[in-house]
Parts: structure tokens; sequence; C-alpha cells
């Protein structure tokens, strides 16, 4: 764009489109960032002017991300410790430094053409802004972690994905809530270590974790490969113990011919009656009460509903409608109690009733934790209180993290916030996590200050005792207290088994998935490893016996599929009428096939061998 | 003790084939995600990875990047000038190489060829040399015009005839032979021997220049060995390249799994892939045929023609729910508890 010689003019585009040309763009783009401070355009008017392209940028649409910085003139920040002090005091507000160009929003690509001081000392003569703060490198979800500079950003992205998952108090409003489905954590905590950020989000009045005293040890190797070990004692007390609510409900619908749903208890002859015991916590208005225990296969909403299809009933002419059930049933491999039923109205005036089940989860095998450093969790064990290792002081660890997680994940961070939190227990005082206040080496030595005045060892080591046998261990074991959230994925909302069940009705093999009460699947990998080790008839068992087996009968002369007779007693084949059939064993989806095949009006025969 | 060979051999009815699959299936996985070259080392750059398995195991009629491994007779391999001119005469020039323009003069029905006075040297040819190969090759008169020009009279004005001769003359070969391509003088660092590697696979061309070892010639190109050597050459070939590729991925793979898929590809006396038009279109049960691609042809086929289903394979037998005849069920009882206590034994 830029002419090869002499004079180079630079294009100027606004948003993307051409403006004009400017001869000097240094004093251009000056220019408008002068008139921007002084007021006279918008203050969310960026520019940007690239040497190499010859371009030079106005950006003023939406969607930009944007930050700011302190402006930096003649090597000196604008924001003076007076107005500092002023601004502390309440006398002028963060409106005003913008106001008054001491601080100034810049886009990714004027950030371009900036130079910008990550400290005051940094300042040289070219330096044109300075960071409001070191930490505002990182974003907010970073930010809120503790001791982010010292954790790799691998494991930050796993935090953000977990910090999604964990249970807290999600709303304070919970009781009034019909969410479909929630987690409530009892006792929840505010992190012992906490940054700027989290505590300047309003975070800290809905938290969603608990302190863990957490020793940094083995158990038996009870927690190798990402697996955690629980104290009994602690769960009992209260530890990662949260409640889960779901909502089922349901609607008296209308349909085409002025017959609707009814909530009721459904009678006797209703078609799909399911038998009297599941009705049997209703009331009298087909709806269950509050505190009422429910297991799965029990109704909670009673609704009879016409039936599906219409028929013809001339001449019965019986009162009585003809009625289908349709209740809502708990289900399968859930149960709690019934916290609380609400009646309410849809925007068609139809009727809506709401259950909420609320069931304890308290903290089992297979239920998920993670901490605030990427470090996920599977609990493997949970051990009785006298069990576990103790310290000389008493304390016994709520989780014992298998010191083989960190090297390799490189969150030291972790280790940080163990020594933090510990420093911070001890002390009664809320720790500073956030990223680059301090050297690490500082931190250290300050908690390690604050633990030696209250008795302990400044890294955080301690002997501790064997809870079986009452020995010391040979080595010291760094503990400390850490910020652990509990994640929403639970072994009771997933465990699923069967060993027989339901078939599809189309090919008579066994369903799929947990709603279903499905059986797992036997794939094409799983095929291709039998044959591979040629066990034909295990193979035959899964694909066959186990699956959609059927035994049918078969023409000796024409091949063709026959029925049996059960009034003449006697094998028929409905082609040539003859007798003469074989039982065959075959899969019902092979029957399927036939069937398919027959009805494209093309005859498949089955030659026998016997 | 078993022996060696013994102690590694199948036993009947084990379901190879399948292994064999599974073997290089499996590793093949690793492989999508580093695929890179190692650039510079040779002259030329041949396709490598999964894409270079996949073009093998496809049975592609032309590899994406031929190469030709050209060794010389004794006498001349250390002689570094003879091997220069025996590779300029393999070395496949076009006149689209050489030239820089072709134009054409439609109203006077004639056809101009720039030469690039540089490439003529560098490729020593002269012009005219070029305008007698113009002249043999199309039967047209042609006229030298000046020291780079050669004029062809195309003898119409016909346009679409002018337009296709000057399409022919620039992909008109000059030089070397067809289907060669580049060549590239190459030392052996063990020996010094030289040799020549050229960038195309017309190994029958190349075999038949003078000086060339015709015991050592070697090509990546399975259809040119299939057409030049026969079918067993070609076996030998793919399944070289495919123990090759992988190896280069740091892959390994015992040979024989890749020495069966080669006998699978090449059994039938031609190479067949393996896809839907080779070795899987080719099975003999429908239903196998059925339940691997194009379901609805194979089964109409089927009904047309009245096909019978023997049910020998693994396949069909899995979708009627028998047992495979592989494996354990690869044995059959031979005779009846009951039928052996009928055979009396021979009176003495």
């Amino acid at each position: 764009m830029a002419k090869k010689s002499g004079q180079i003019s630079y294009y100027v585009y606004i948003n993307g489109r051409i403006l004009g040309k400017v001869d000097k763009p240094e004093e251009f783009v000056a220019e408008v960032r002068d008139a921007r401070r002084k007021g006279l355009v918008s203050g969310e008017v960026n520019v940007a002017y690239y040497p190499n392209l010859g371009v030079v940028n106005i950006n003023t649409d939406r969607g930009r991300l944007r930050k700011p910085y302190i402006i930096v003139e003649n090597g000196k920040p604008k924001l003076t410790a007076d107005i500092i002090a002023k601004v502390k005091s309440n006398e002028l507000n963060f409106n005003y430094l913008l106001r008054n160009s001491i601080i100034e929003y810049l886009d990714s690509e004027e950030e371009e053409n900036a130079l910008v001081a990550l400290y005051e000392s940094d300042i040289t003569g070219k330096t044109t802004h300075l960071e409001v703060d070191i930490a505002s490198i990182f974003g907010f979800t970073i930010n809120t972690s503790p001791y982010p500079e010292h954790n790799s950003l691998a494991r930050h992205a796993m935090l953000a994905n977990f910090t999604k998952q964990a249970e807290g108090l999600y709303a304070a409003n919970f009781n009034q809530r019909f969410d479909s489905r929630a987690y409530m954590l009892f006792y929840p905590q505010r992190p012992i270590v906490t940054t700027g950020a989290y505590d300047n989000v309003n975070i800290k009045s809905h938290p969603s974790g608990q302190n863990f005293v957490v020793a940094l040890s083995t158990f038996y190797g009870y927690n190798m490969a990402d697996a955690i070990v629980l104290s009994k004692g602690s769960v009992d007390r209260g530890v990662g113990r949260s409640m889960f609510y779901k909502t089922y409900a349901d609607e008296e619908r209308r349909y085409p011919g002025g017959q609707k749903d009814k909530f009721k208890l459904p009678p006797p002859t209703a078609e799909g009656y399911m038998g009297e015991h599941v009705y049997s916590k209703l009331s009298d208005d087909g709806i269950i009460e509050p505190e009422m225990d429910v297991i799965d296969g029990e109704a909670l909403i009673g609704k009879v509903a016409p039936p599906r299809f219409l028929e013809e009933n001339i001449g019965t002419g019986g009162l009585e409608e003809k009625m289908r059930d349709d209740s809502v049933v708990l289900k399968t491999g859930e149960k709690g109690v019934v916290d609380s039923v609400i009646f309410t109205e849809s925007t068609g005036a139809t009727k809506i009733v709401k259950v909420r089940i609320r069931s304890l989860r308290i903290p089992e095998n297979g239920d998920k934790f993670a901490s605030r450093h990427g470090q996920k969790g599977v609990t493997a064990l949970i051990v009785p209180q006298e069990d576990m290792p103790f310290t000389a002081d008493g304390i016994v660890p709520d989780l014992l993290l298998n010191p083989h997680s960190i090297p390799t994940r490189l969150t030291f961070g972790h280790l940080l916030e163990m020594l933090g939190g510990k420093a911070g227990a001890v002390s009664g005082k809320i720790v500073d996590g956030t990223a680059f206040v301090e050297e690490g080496t500082k931190r250290i030595a300050n908690y390690g200050k604050t633990l030696e005045n209250y008795g302990f060892e400044r890294l955080g080591n301690e002997t501790l005792y064997d809870g079986m046998t009452g020995r010391p261990f040979k080595a010291q074991v760094f503990n400390g207290v850490v910020y652990y959230n509990r994640l929403y994925h639970m072994v009771s909302n997933k465990i699923q088994v069967r060993s027989r069940g339901k078939v599809q009705i189309l090919t008579h093999q066994p369903t799929e998935g947990k709603a279903r009460q499905g059986a797992l699947r036997f794939g094409e990998m799983e095929r291709d490893a039998l044959i591979g080790y040629g066990a034909s008839l295990l193979l035959k068992e899964r694909l066959l016996d186990q699956s959609d087996k059927t035994t049918v009968l078969i023409c000796r002369q024409c091949g063709s599929i026959g029925y049996y007779d059960y009034i003449k007693k006697v094998a028929v084949c409905p082609i040539d009428k003859g007798s003469d059939l074989v039982e065959v064993d075959i899969s019902y989806a092979f029957k399927v096939l036939l069937d398919e095949i027959r009805s494209l009006h093309i005859m498949p025969s089955i030659k026998l061998n016997e | 003790m078993k022996s060696e060979p013994k102690k590694y051999s199948v036993e009947s009815g084990d379901p190879v084939g399948m292994i064999a699959a599974q073997s290089v299936g499996e590793p093949g996985t690793q492989m999508i995600l580093r695929s890179f070259h190692l650039a510079g080392i040779e002259s030329t750059i041949s396709t490598s990875g999964l894409p270079r398995i996949v073009e093998l195991v496809d049975a592609k009629k032309r590899p994406a990047t031929p190469i030709t491994y050209v060794y010389l007779d004794e006498k001349i391999a250390r002689n570094f000038d003879k091997v220069e001119e025996l590779s300029r005469k393999i070395n496949e020039v076009k006149m689209g190489d050489i030239a820089k323009r072709v134009l054409e003069n439609f109203s006077k029905g004639k056809i101009k060829i720039v030469l690039d006075v540089q490439e003529l040297e560098s490729e020593s040819i002269t012009q005219k040399q070029v305008a007698a190969k113009v002249e043999k090759a199309l039967g047209l008169d042609t006229k030298l015009d000046g020291d780079n020009g050669i004029l062809v009279n195309a003898g119409t004005r016909n346009l679409k005839t002018i337009r296709s001769t000057s399409v022919k003359i620039m992909r008109m070969v000059v030089s070397g032979i067809e289907g060669a391509g580049k060549a590239t003088i190459m030392q052996d660092k063990k020996n010094g021997e030289f040799y020549i590697v050229a960038a195309g696979s017309n190994i029958e061309g190349i075999i038949g220049v003078e000086g060339v070892d015709k015991s050592r010639i070697f090509t990546n190109d399975i259809f040119a060995v299939y057409r030049l050597f026969g079918v067993e050459a070609a076996r030998n070939a793919l399944a070289y390249e495919l123990g090759k590729t992988l190896k280069e991925q740091k892959i390994s793979v015992e040979d024989r799994h890749l020495r069966l898929i080669a006998d699978a590809m090449t059994a039938g006396g031609s190479i067949k892939g393996v896809g839907r038009h080779g070795l899987s279109g080719e099975k003999h049960s429908v239903f196998a045929r059925a339940a691997y691609e194009e379901t609805l042809k194979h089964l109409i086929h089927a009904a047309a023609f009245g096909e019978v289903d023997i049910m020998a394979g693994v396949t069909e037998n899995i979708l009627v729910g028998k047992q495979i005849p592989l494996g354990t069920g690869a044995v059959r009882l031979a005779i009846k508890k009951e039928d052996l206590a009928k055979i009396k034994p021979v009176e003495k």
C-alpha cells in the first residue's frame, strides 16, 4: 500500500473502512490520542498504526477487548501519590481518573504501539504507559486463583473448568428455586488464601469450597494416580457434604378435541397402570406430600391422559371415560425426600405441578475433589479417624494427597498455598495470594516466620504418627491448609449395573444408556479382540446367546421361516404348506434382515446343512 | 526344545489377517499427529507417514511423489563426468522448462518459441536440437529465429489447432526420458559410488539406458515394478515400502504382518487395494460385502443373480449368529461317539 519511493502515505481505516490517506502517520496518531485525552473524541476510540503495513487503524466499534493503563508522560506516571491518597479517601473516584486522562483504556491493537512498564521503577524515557497493577497482566480467571505465577498455564485452563463444576452456595434463595438440578454445599467457607480479584468480585459471599487440612503423604497406595484419601472423621463432621436437588415437573396438557390431562390418582382401570405400590405415597389429589421418602419407581405426580389413539367404542357406551396412566415416576437409581411441592399455572392456563426431591450426598468412594491449582482427584478410600496419621498436636489431616501429583504437573502454587494456608490458619489471618505481590522465596520466609511464632516448623513439615501403630514416621511430612472444591461428578448419580434386563423391541438386543437400564456395548474392537484370540464360542455367547438369540422354524424344502400352529400342534411352512421344519437358532437381527428383504419382494431362502 | 521358526509359527485356524490388520492399524492411530518431514536430506521430499500408507494400501496407480534410484555399472559408477553424461540422458526436460514463453500468431498460423538461453546452457541443449525435436515430434516446419527463438509453422489458421499445438509444444519432452523426472546425482558415502535419483518412475525407459545397472534399479512406484518385473516383485516392493514408511515414523511392526497384507493385495495376480474396490468389495460372501459398504448395491445384485452365501467367513457368521470358522471354531467333529463304537477292530 505504501509507495516504495519518495513520500510514503499511509491509508487510514476507520472500523475497517478506508477513510483517506495521511503523510505523517505518527503525528496523525499522536493527534488522535491527544484529542482523546483532551476529551475532544470519545474515550472509547482507539488508534493504532502499523509502520510495516503502511496502515493506520482507528477503531470505535463494539466488542473490542480493552484494558486500563496509567498514562506516563515525560517519564512520570500521571497517577501521583497525591491522587492515590485522594482516591483512597473517596475524594476522587475511578471516573475522575478516566475523565482527566490519568488512566486510559487501550485495545489490543493500540497496545501494540504502547510501551508499557510493569513497575514504576521500570519507566524509561520511551515508556508510554504503566500497568495499573502487575497482576492485571493476567485475566480474571487466573487472578482469582492463588499464586498463579507459580503454576503452569495448562493447569490454569483446568482450574477454570473445575471452578464451573464446584458445588457451593450457588444462590442465596435456593430454597425458593426449582432448578432442574442443583447442588448445595454444607458449610461453605471463604478461602484462607485469597487474591485481590477474588475479594473484589464478591464471590467470597457465596463461596464454593472448604479449607482442608492436607498432608502430602501416601497412604498404603490408596492415593496413587490422582486418587485421594479422606478422613472418615472429617467426612462425618461435614467436610464436603452436600445436598442434591432435582425437580420433576408435569403439566395438564390440552389436546385437540377438547380432551385434557388430569392430575389425580390413576384408577386401576387406566391403561398402563403400574400397580398399587407405585402410587401408594400419593395423597388424594394425586400429588405426593412434602417430606415423604421416595425411592425409584414410585410415582411423584399422578396423572391420567386421554388414550393415545381414538377408538370407536360405539355400543359399549360406558359412562367411564377411557384413560391412560401418565404419572411421573422417580427415575431409576434415585432416591430422596420430597423437599417441596408447588402448584402453578402456565401462560396457557394449564395446571403445572413441580416436585423438588432432595437427597444427601456424603462424600464416598468415587466422588471428585479439586484444589484451585488444577489438581483434581477421586476419593479412593475414607479412613476411620483413628487410623489416619496425626501430628504431635493431634491434628488429623482431612485429605492425604500423593506427593507424586505435584512435580510432573508443575503446580508449585499448590505447595505455596499449603504453606500460606497453614500460616493463615495458625495466625487467624487471611493470606494474600495475589500474583506478583512478593517473590516466592520471600513468601516462604514470611510464612515460615509466622509458623515459627506459633511453634511450627518454618517449612510446614511435621512429624506424623501412624494412626494404626502410634509410631512416628521416619520422615517429616509436609502439611498445610488448602482450599478444596467438591465437584458435582458423583458416583451416586452415575453408577449403573445390569446383569439382565430390558431389550429393544426392534432388534431384541439389550437397551443402551443409564436412563434405560442399559447394558454396556460389546463393540467392534472387543469383537476383534475375541476373533484375534480365536475364542469363537465366547464370541458367539456374547453376540448371540447373551444378546438377541431367537429360535425360528425353517422349512427343509423351501428354506423359508415358518411357524408353529398350536391348534393343530404342527409346524407349518407358509410357502409350501408342508410341515417338514427344523428349529434353528439365529440372531433376531438376522431375522429382521430377512423380513426386510422379503418386504422388498425378494425371497431369501436358507439352505440347511445337517 | 522348539526350534526358533517353530516357536513363532502360527497354528491352524489362527486369524492372521485380523491380527495383521490390527497390528498395523493400532500404531497407525499414533501416526496421524506426528507427520513431519526430514527436510533437505533427500533431493526430493517424498510423501511419508499416514498419507503414504493410505496411498500404498489403497493401491493408487501413481504415487504422489515417485522416486527412482538408478545405480550404475561398476565401470562408470565412480567417474563423475561419465555419470553426469548419463544423468543428462535420463533427466527429463520439458519445453516448459527451457522456454521463456510461447507466442501464438493466429493470423499467420505460426508459433514462436522463445527459449531461455541460460536454461539451454545448463541442460546442454542447443537451439538446433530443440528445433529438430519439434520438427520430428509434430511433423511441422521449423525455422530458427535469432539466437533464442524458434518459429513453428502450424500449417493452419484454425485457432483451436494452433492453441492445442502450442500446448503440445510446451509439454513436449526435449531431452531425457519421458516420465523419468528430474535427475539428481548423489554419492554413496560408504563406497564413494555415484548414483542417480530421479523424481519419476519410468523404470522401463531408464533400464534401457546404456550403463545403468539393471539388477539394482529401484523405485517406490509399486505399479511400475508390477509392469516391469511382475506381481511377485510388486508384492515384495509393497511390503518393503510399508515397512520403510512405518520405520520412518519409528513404529516397529513385525514384517510378516506387512508381507501378509502385501500377499493379500497381490494374490489375484494384480495389485488390489483393500477398500471398497479391492479386497473388501470382492469378498465372496454377500453379507460380508453388504455389511461393509454399499449395502443396497450388494443386496440388489445378490437378489438379481441369485447369489448363494456359503457362510465361510467371519462377518457373515457373526451376523446370523453362528460360531465363526476360526480359532476354536475352525475344528469340526470328524466322527461321532456312537459311530465310533460301530467301528470294529480288525481281527488278526
